[in-house]
Parts: structure tokens; C-alpha cells; sequence
């Protein structure tokens, strides 16, 4: 009896242990591969570095020394206006497709939706090398605007400018703003709509009153990631971008690799992350007031 | 079906930005076949030389290797580190769960510049690791945070009365694993280790910060940018690039009919 009731207990205290044993490994993991990367980078910038020497110190100095430089400012300025301007663009393209795929596209929905996310899964240097194809002076897009007459010069900002970028950062963004958009427009009833066309809204009323607003948590989710995404990209401005006005990411890694001031470079590290989450915490608010009001 | 209707616009703008999707892909495919040194546009000659200049490189050949072997290596963890997690997440209580969810929530919203270079710093205590170790470990962190939050989002949909079931019958957590959750889970298991291996596969920036003398095929790609790009370099990144599109196309669609069976049964 004895035995069968040890066995018994070993088998519950087996049984107690299991989600542990389960979650333990992922959670080491990353503690040391995520969490301690990130507290070095933090310990980091408030180290002091004298000729490429790391000193432990507690100093706010690097970040005073960053802020000084006006070049920081200007590259911070150009990655925060690009990721919103690439975060629009992506809302705006991305939301009829992802209206035509959950409400228009019947059985093929499915279908369409792996076909938007597809080239997600190409390795971004490979689809930053097409896109220097397509927009080099010599590129397929001048070539074709050549031929067709459009212009005459071929437009020599499509490469190596932030309109490069821009485009690089769209082409790559637009699958993951689709992706939440379709959620959201899915679960809007269609006899909700229905209704508002019922009680003699116009299509256009209809959209900006019932769709919009009902899509907002898709919006929101969508636009969160692409901002968070493009802010710290950094092989697309790195190919695409030309090197004449750098963004922050860019400047980030040359302080680190180049210039081998790493608390510095740490510094402006955080500076990134801070804006990371900051845009991350705003938008939980923003994501919980949304799906309250519609009840999801 | 909705009243609200935009005639031809709709399905119009819609192969318009598909277009948009596969126009990059096109292109590179497309000078893979040029005959040209200097791809460019008007193709005269059509050939298929590239191909077999591009896989007699041995280098280039090589970091395609490396790359296959390491993606491999970073997908086998990963997925072995999130199945049990992502089973216990959706399935028992958890105490500090949103901890837990946050932790694994993590490498997806880092930037990947600020986790490559935190692993730079902490591999200056392990300098022997710099090279294929360390791009295994750094990809393994990242993939394994997307296959985690994706089993935890198949497992939460997965039936209980079938794992209840085995269990009234007397199968213990073992017989139950074995015997009813592998077999119901496995077509996932498989799709996500796809998609890690996709994703390891394509990876650059933390792979260049922590590759010492280890050359992927991004690393090489990227090498090559800097220079004038030979046309082999297009053959290769087409032929990857048709790959890439089969093997993540089949691992969504096989999610997707899964699901779909789901709801149907």
C-alpha cells in the first residue's frame, strides 16, 4: 500500500513540477540571451570610455555628450520622420487590401493573406538588392520612365536618399499592416454595416463612421509595430539611404564598430529603446480603449 | 454579403499593390537570366550561365551552406525550447504570466541593432563563441520568441476534451503527450520550424555583428552590394529567393487548412 501511495506522490509532485520544467528553458533562455543584452547596453552608457578603454562609472555624461551633437539630433529627427511617414503610407495602402481580402475576396482569403505576407519571409538584404535595381539611375523604374517619356533626365533621388528608404521601408513594412488590418475588418459584422446603409448613410458616411472606427484596434496594432520597426531598421537605410544623411540606427552602429566608443554608442542605444517603448506604452492605451469600446 | 460596394476599384487597387509585393522578386529573377555583366534594362540575350557561374563559386556556395547549416540549428532550438513553454502558457496557470508573455514579447519589438550589439558586449566574455555559435544562439533567441507566441496561439485554439479525454482513460501526461498532443500538433510543430528556419536563413544585421569570420549568405549578399554586383549574385538570390517563397508559402497554407479543419469538425 505504501509503495503504490509513494509512487502515487511522486507521480503529483512530477505532475506540480511539469510547468516549470516546461517554461524554465525559453525563460533561461532568455534571460541571458535578451535580458542581459539589454542590461549591458544599459550598464553601458552610464560607463565612461578613455581611448578605447571601457571604465566602470556611473555617469550620465555620454547622454549630455550625444544630446550636444547636433548631428544625433538631426539623425534622430530624420528616423522619427521617416518611420511616421512610413507608418501612414503603409496605414493608408495597406487598409483597402486588407478590406478587400477579409469582406470581397470570399474563398480565396486565405489565399490572398499568405500571398501578402510571403515575400515578408525573403531576406530583407535580398529584397533591399531589388530595390537598387528598380530605382538606380540606370534602374528599371528610369528606364521605363525614359521610354515612356515621362521624363527625360533619368530622377536621380530615387536612390540613395531618404525617398529610397522610404520606399524600401514601405515595401517591407506593408505585409505586417495588412496583417492586423484584416483582423480587424473581419470582425466587423457586415450587417452592422448593413445597418448604417439601412438607415440611409452614405458609403462614404458608412465608412468613416462605422468601418473606421470599428478597424481602429487593427489601425492601431499596425501602425505601432511599423513605427516601432522602422525606427531601428537598419540595412535598408544602410543600402538604400546613400550615406549622406544618416539615420539614427546607422549612426548608432558607427559609433559602436567604428568609432568604437561603445558607451556612447550604448547611450544612444537606450535612446532608441526609450522611444521604443514609449510608442509601445502609448499604444497599449490606445489598444485597450479600442477594443473596449467595441467589445472584443 | 455588404451592401457597401466599390464596384472594380477594389479588386483593381488590390492586383495593383500585389504587383507592388512581387515586382522586387520579378526583377531579381529576371536578371538572373541577363546576359549582361551590368544587369540593366533592355534584355537582349537570355541565358542561364549565371546559375552555373553562381554555384561554382565555391565561396558563395559556401555561405549558403553555413547559412543552411546554422538556420537549421537555430530552428531545431528554437522550436524545442517553445513547444513545452507555449504547451504550459496555454495550458495551465501560470503565475506571472504577462511576466512570462513579456519576456517572450521581448526580441520582437527590440530593435535587432540594440540586441545585436547587447550580444556583441556579451560575447567579449565568451570571445571563442564569436562565429557560428554565436549567430546560432542570437537567432535561436529571436526565432524562438515567434514560435513560441505561435504555438501559444494554435494550442490556446487546441480542443481540452481530447487531452481530458486520454486522461479519464487512464494515460498519464506522458501517454497523453505522445499518444494524443504530438500527432494534433505536429502539422504546427512543422510549419514553425519552417518558418524559423526562414527566418534564421534571412537574418543579417545580428549575424554580421556577431560573425567574426563567418560568412552567411546575407553576410555575402551584403559584401557584394558594396561592390558592382554580378549577375551570378541575382541567380543565386532567385533560385533562394523561389525557395524562401515555396517553403514559407506551404507552412502558412498548411496553418491555415489546419485551422480550417478545426473549425469545420
Amino acid at each position: 500500500m505504501s509503495a503504490a501511495r509513494d509512487i502515487a506522490r511522486r507521480r503529483s509532485r512530477l505532475r506540480a513540477a511539469l510547468p516549470a520544467a516546461g517554461l524554465l528553458p525559453l525563460v533561461l533562455w532568455q534571460i541571458v540571451f535578451f535580458v542581459v543584452p539589454v542590461a549591458l547596453i544599459l550598464g553601458l552608457s552610464v560607463w565612461r570610455s578613455q581611448s578605447y578603454r571601457l571604465i566602470p562609472a556611473f555617469t550620465f555624461d555620454n547622454y549630455i555628450a550625444i544630446f550636444a551633437r547636433p548631428a544625433i539630433w538631426r539623425a534622430l529627427l530624420l528616423s522619427v520622420e521617416t518611420a511616421a511617414f512610413v507608418t501612414v503610407a503603409c496605414a493608408v495602402l495597406a487598409y483597402p487590401v486588407a478590406y478587400f481580402i477579409a469582406k470581397k475576396a470570399g474563398r480565396w482569403r486565405g489565399l490572398l493573406l499568405v500571398a501578402v505576407i510571403a515575400p515578408f519571409w525573403i531576406s530583407i538584404v535580398m529584397r533591399v538588392a531589388a530595390w537598387r535595381l528598380l530605382l538606380g539611375e540606370r534602374g528599371v523604374i528610369n528606364q521605363m520612365a525614359i521610354a515612356l517619356g515621362l521624363t527625360e533626365a533619368p530622377m536621380s533621388f530615387l536612390l540613395y536618399s531618404p525617398v529610397s528608404t522610404a520606399i524600401g521601408l514601405i515595401y517591407a513594412y506593408l505585409p505586417l499592416y495588412v496583417l492586423p488590418l484584416y483582423a480587424a475588418i473581419s470582425n466587423i459584422h457586415d450587417n452592422w454595416i448593413d445597418a448604417a446603409m439601412d438607415l440611409n448613410a452614405s458609403p462614404t458616411r458608412t465608412f468613416f463612421e462605422v468601418i473606421l472606427p470599428l478597424s481602429a484596434p487593427g489601425l492601431v496594432v499596425g501602425a505601432v509595430f511599423c513605427f516601432v520597426f522602422g525606427l531601428g531598421e537598419f540595412v535598408t537605410p544602410a543600402l538604400l539611404g546613400g550615406g549622406k544623411q544618416l539615420m539614427f540606427s546607422q549612426v548608432i552602429q558607427d559609433e559602436f564598430q567604428r568609432r568604437l566608443d561603445w558607451p556612447s554608442g550604448a547611450a544612444m542605444a537606450v535612446v532608441l529603446l526609450v522611444l521604443v517603448f514609449a510608442s509601445l506604452a502609448l499604444s497599449m492605451k490606445w489598444i485597450r480603449r479600442a477594443s473596449g469600446e467595441t467589445g472584443l | 454579403m455588404s451592401r457597401l460596394s466599390l464596384g472594380w476599384t477594389l479588386p483593381a487597387y488590390s492586383v495593383l499593390l500585389y504587383a507592388f509585393l512581387y515586382l522586387p522578386i520579378a526583377v531579381i529573377v529576371l536578371f538572373a537570366f541577363d546576359a549582361k555583366a551590368i544587369p540593366g534594362l533592355p534584355i537582349d540575350t537570355f541565358t542561364t550561365d549565371w546559375f552555373a557561374v553562381s554555384l561554382a563559386d565555391t565561396r558563395l556556395v559556401g555561405s549558403l551552406f553555413t547559412s543552411i547549416r546554422l538556420a537549421l540549428l537555430a530552428a531545431v532550438l528554437s522550436t524545442a525550447l517553445a513547444m513545452p513553454a507555449a504547451m504550459v502558457l496555454a495550458w495551465r496557470p501560470v503565475r506571472m504570466k504577462s511576466l512570462v508573455l513579456c519576456l517572450v514579447l521581448g526580441p520582437v519589438v527590440l530593435p535587432q541593432l540594440v540586441l545585436g550589439l547587447g550580444l556583441i558586449v556579451l560575447f567579449r566574455a565568451a570571445p571563442d563563441l564569436i562565429g557560428s555559435p554565436a549567430i546560432v544562439l542570437a537567432h535561436t533567441t529571436m526565432t524562438s520568441s515567434y514560435a513560441t507566441l505561435m504555438l501559444y496561439s494554435r494550442f490556446l485554439g487546441f480542443r481540452r476534451s481530447y487531452i481530458e479525454a486520454a486522461m479519464n482513460l487512464g494515460a498519464d501526461e506522458f501517454v497523453t503527450f505522445r499518444e494524443v498532443v504530438l500527432p494534433l500538433v505536429a502539422p504546427s510543430l512543422i510549419a514553425v520550424l519552417l518558418l524559423a528556419f526562414t527566418d534564421a536563413f534571412g537574418e543579417f544585421v545580428v549575424a554580421w555583428f556577431l560573425a567574426g569570420f563567418t560568412e552567411t549568405l546575407p553576410i555575402a549578399i551584403w559584401t557584394s552590394l558594396r561592390q558592382v554586383i554580378s549577375p551570378k549574385i541575382y541567380a543565386l538570390s532567385a533560385l533562394v529567393i523561389l525557395v524562401t517563397l515555396f517553403v514559407s508559402v506551404s507552412a502558412q497554407i498548411w496553418i491555415l487548412g489546419q485551422s480550417r479543419r478545426e473549425c469545420e469538425s
